[in-house]
């Protein structure tokens, strides 16, 4: 946002710059605060984000903007996280700059492209001197072949990031590459911070501390390595984030269903009822436990419920526990449970190796599909033909509310109620189901 | 049943309430990442923020995440986040700069176990030193542990008070078991502490803001927001009151010694413990999370055998409430601390309040804590 009164600097007056002599982040942060009094932005509605680094410290020279000094290589999310809580929660318009070097531009390269993907509103000046100035001259990952540095001895032997093609083929609108001693670079980061949506410049350095001592390197070698290509928008200007995320998301009124239970039914149960029911993936073992739990509530009781399924959640088997009871359940573990139902060999196969069949009594109510291997279990075992009379995807649902119908743990009224509301016209095959089953649930 | 009339039931989980917390609490900007046991709290923020017209993003990692947050909350937005252990452990050093800069965030914790390969359906209880002690400096960062959904909003809800009041970051520490587990929740009787946001500077007499200003070390600044009227000098670096970067001067060891006098000033004011009394009891049995309630269950029985147990669930595991933790051990021969952990983390703790009084953990990894396990700890 521009200001009525002319800036003339946004710098704090006689600012005792922090580098080393010839250093290019004086070029850098002089270059900056033109690109600010070219705007003319009111100062409260600039944010500079520093990273750490030498280059990180420069918030410490500007005296009216805000500052932000963050950590290594983070600069770029913490500006993503103030670019959107100020343009779509204060639906302001700051410009959020960040100021980062190369070794920050490498451990935080993620953030760079999650910025450059999303194009967020930010501005990044990334000050690559090829080096870690402020550790010791270590290389980075940009550095160029055959650098040599305290880490690279014998010459860099892997070749540098070029992060504006990383940055362009993340959909960056705004990329360019310019020397620091570059006259017209106050212009070029003007027209960055000006540009709606991510802008990237990537300002090439000098560090007369560790790359002169060791490599031959000067304004010349800097400017060859400017590339041409670098200074061309490789993207088609988009929506910025912010823009988008108004347009398309905030506000968008979502159907939300109203789930809420009314307990109109009642039940004889006194105590807890723990239920385990096992088969496998895609044959609705988790849903009837839900609409059991559901019956559960609207019968005025009380009902937790625990699945578990194999890593890859589609195959395999499906694991489901339900509590139901009379009290607020406190333990919400199943030691001993009071009804297995096993609904394909997948399920058999987990009740087994999870330690439920060993934990039964002999008062535990077993049902199993008929065509299951035999098994050890101190449980009443009833095999029943599970699977031929109602497939296996309604073998959990219907063998649980055959049992139900005979022990009356919850209302079978509102089972059913729950067994019509969500099958529609296919809960006529559940009812079906259930009389076919009754006959062999002698229990 | 005259609950007919005045309840209104939901089927949820822990984490879908620490959600809601978060919105009664009024959570403006959520970033999240993926991970079992905690997408829950992801998904349903993505699901309600933005139709409150708030922001609920998704980051590429967890870094992002937390970073996220809290440069919306230095923009002034109540910003929340989750995950579980490898994601926190990758958030750590972000945690530690959201402490340096005062800017309060909330951070819920879904304990499982394992590196992000193995263990994200096993509960866990064993990241509470993890989460407690993980920043160079030792800043006590306060742990709030709901142990079933019902407490999950209302856990947010203090959690997000706490953030706000401190301007510092607070963990909801839950675990798998309380998170992804479903109950009937009645709304109606939801317990919460009202919505608080941070003070506010506000000129005054033509006075200047100061970033990080107090008069007594306990003080909390007054914040404002970057992008305000006010310049704002936030800064990880150690530093002056004016968010100046320093080392050594006397005024930043102020400000070192400050972060943390914030919150100790404030230890007791902040505790929650839920105390289930008998007359003489012998034994104490404490526990938190999902543990909380099997020790209540343990509890229960164990009375029912005609023995004398007081129960405490504690809810703020940080600042150790020790006052109440010692009001609760008062008078008691044995104290059962019981956890899903091996080495008896948050019993490690707290042992030093009781002298004299015998401790004894009961302990589990890789499975639940069961009711008789506690039982036979109990005199
Ligand atoms: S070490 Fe290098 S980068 Fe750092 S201030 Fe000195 S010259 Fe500049
Ligand atoms: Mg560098």
């Amino acid at each position: 946002m521009e200001t009525a009164v002319q800036q003339h600097t946004y710098k704090k007056e006689n600012a005792l710059f922090p580098f080393c002599k010839g250093c290019g982040h004086h070029h850098y942060v002089n270059h900056l605060d033109e690109a600010l009094v070219k705007l003319n932005l009111d100062p409260n509605k600039v944010c500079i984000v520093s990273d750490i680094g030498c280059i990180g410290i420069l918030d410490s020279l500007f005296a009216t903007p805000h500052t932000f000094h963050t950590t290594h290589g983070r600069s770029t999310a913490f500006a993503t996280g103030i670019e959107l809580a100020d343009g779509i929660l204060n639906d302001s318009k700051l410009k959020t700059i960040v100021v980062i070097g190369d070794g920050g531009a490498t451990i935080g390269l993620l953030h760079l492209v999650n910025a450059a993907l999303m194009n967020v509103d930010v501005t990044v000046l990334l000050a690559n001197n090829f080096l870690y100035g402020m550790t010791g001259g270590q290389h980075s990952q940009f550095s160029p072949l055959e650098f040599v540095t305290p880490t690279t001895p014998a010459g860099n032997i892997v070749p540098p990031m070029d992060i504006c093609s990383i940055v362009k083929s993340c959909g960056a609108t705004f990329v360019r590459q310019a020397a620091a001693t570059d006259k017209q670079l106050g212009d070029v980061i003007a027209e960055a911070i000006a540009h709606p949506g991510f802008a990237l410049v990537e300002i090439l350095e000098l560090c007369p501390e560790w790359a002169l001592p060791f490599n031959k390197i000067d304004g010349k070698s800097i400017n060859e390595k400017l590339h041409a290509e670098n200074n061309m928008n490789a993207a088609a200007v988009r929506q910025d984030f912010t823009t988008l995320y108004k347009e398309k998301v905030l506000g968008s009124p979502k159907k939300m269903v109203d789930d809420t239970i009314t307990p109109k039914y009642s039940s004889a149960l006194n105590g807890t009822c723990r239920i385990v029911l096992a088969g496998t993936a895609g044959e609705k073992v988790q849903l009837a436990s839900f609409l059991f739990m559901k019956s559960a509530i609207s019968s005025t009781l009380h009902a937790t419920q625990k699945n578990d399924n194999p890593v890859t959640q589609g195959s395999g088997f499906s694991l489901s526990e339900v509590c139901i009871s009379s009290e607020e359940i406190l333990y919400t573990g199943i030691d001993t449970p009071d009804v297995v139902i096993i609904s394909s060999p997948e399920g058999l196969k987990e009740v087994t190796a999870n330690g439920t069949l060993a934990r039964c009594s002999s008062d535990t109510i077993v049902v199993a599909e008929q065509t299951l291997s035999e098994f050890d279990c101190a449980g009443k075992v009833s095999r029943l033909p599970l699977r031929a009379l109602c497939t296996g995807s309604r073998a959990a649902l219907s063998a649980l509310a055959s049992l139900n119908m005979i022990k009356g743990w919850v209302s079978q009224d509102a089972l059913l109620e729950m067994i019509d509301g969500k099958f529609k016209e296919k809960s006529l095959l559940y009812h079906r189901d259930i009389e076919a089953l009754i006959p062999f649930v002698k229990i | 049943m005259s609950a007919m009339n005045t309840s209104s039931i939901k089927i949820r989980t822990g984490n879908q309430m620490i959600a809601e917390g978060a919105l009664f609490a009024g959570c403006q900007f959520f970033a999240g990442y993926p991970i079992t046991p905690a997408s829950g709290v992801y998904k349903s923020m993505i699901e309600q923020l933005p139709q409150r017209n708030g922001v609920a993003i998704s980051a590429p990692d967890e870094i992002s995440a937390l970073a996220y947050c809290v440069g919306a909350s230095g923009r002034g937005a109540k910003a929340m986040t989750a995950t579980s252990g490898p994601g926190w452990a990758l958030m750590i050093e972000t945690v530690q700069y959201a402490l340096m800069t005062e800017l309060p965030v909330v951070i819920a914790m879904v304990q499982r176990l394992g590196p992000s390969t193995g263990g994200a359906t096993q509960n866990g209880q064993a990241d509470i030193l993890f989460t407690e002690f993980c920043t160079s400096g030792a800043y006590t960062i306060p742990i709030f542990a709901p142990s079933t959904p019902q407490e999950c909003f209302e856990v947010t809800t203090i959690a997000f008070k706490w953030a706000e009041l401190l301007r510092t970051p607070v963990v909801i520490l839950s675990d798998k078991e309380v998170g992804m587990m479903s109950e009937d929740v009645d709304f109606n009787q939801l317990k919460n502490t009202p919505p608080w946001y941070r003070k506010e500077f506000t000129p005054q007499n033509g006075r200047q803001h100061i970033t990080y200003d107090f008069t007594d070390l306990e003080d909390v600044p007054l914040f404002a927001p970057v992008g305000g009227p006010n310049k704002v000098t936030m800064t990880g670096s150690a530093h002056d009151k004016k968010g100046t970067l320093q080392k050594n001067s006397s005024e930043t060891l102020d400000v070192l010694i400050h972060l943390q006098k914030k919150i100790e000033a404030r230890k007791e004011e902040m505790a929650v413990v839920r105390v289930d009394d008998q007359n003489d009891a012998e034994t104490l049995v404490l526990s938190f999370g999902i543990t909380a309630r099997t020790a209540k269950e343990a509890t229960r029985r164990a009375r029912a055998e005609g023995k004398k147990v007081r129960n405490a669930n504690v809810i703020s595991l940080f600042p150790i409430p020790e006052k109440k933790l010692k009001e609760a051990a008062a008078g008691v021969k044995r104290i059962v601390v019981a956890e899903e952990n091996m080495t008896g983390q948050y019993r490690s703790v707290i042992q030093a309040l009781f002298s004299g009084k015998e401790i004894v953990g009961v302990n589990s990894i890789g499975k639940m804590i069961t009711p008789a396990m506690i039982q036979n700890a109990i005199l």
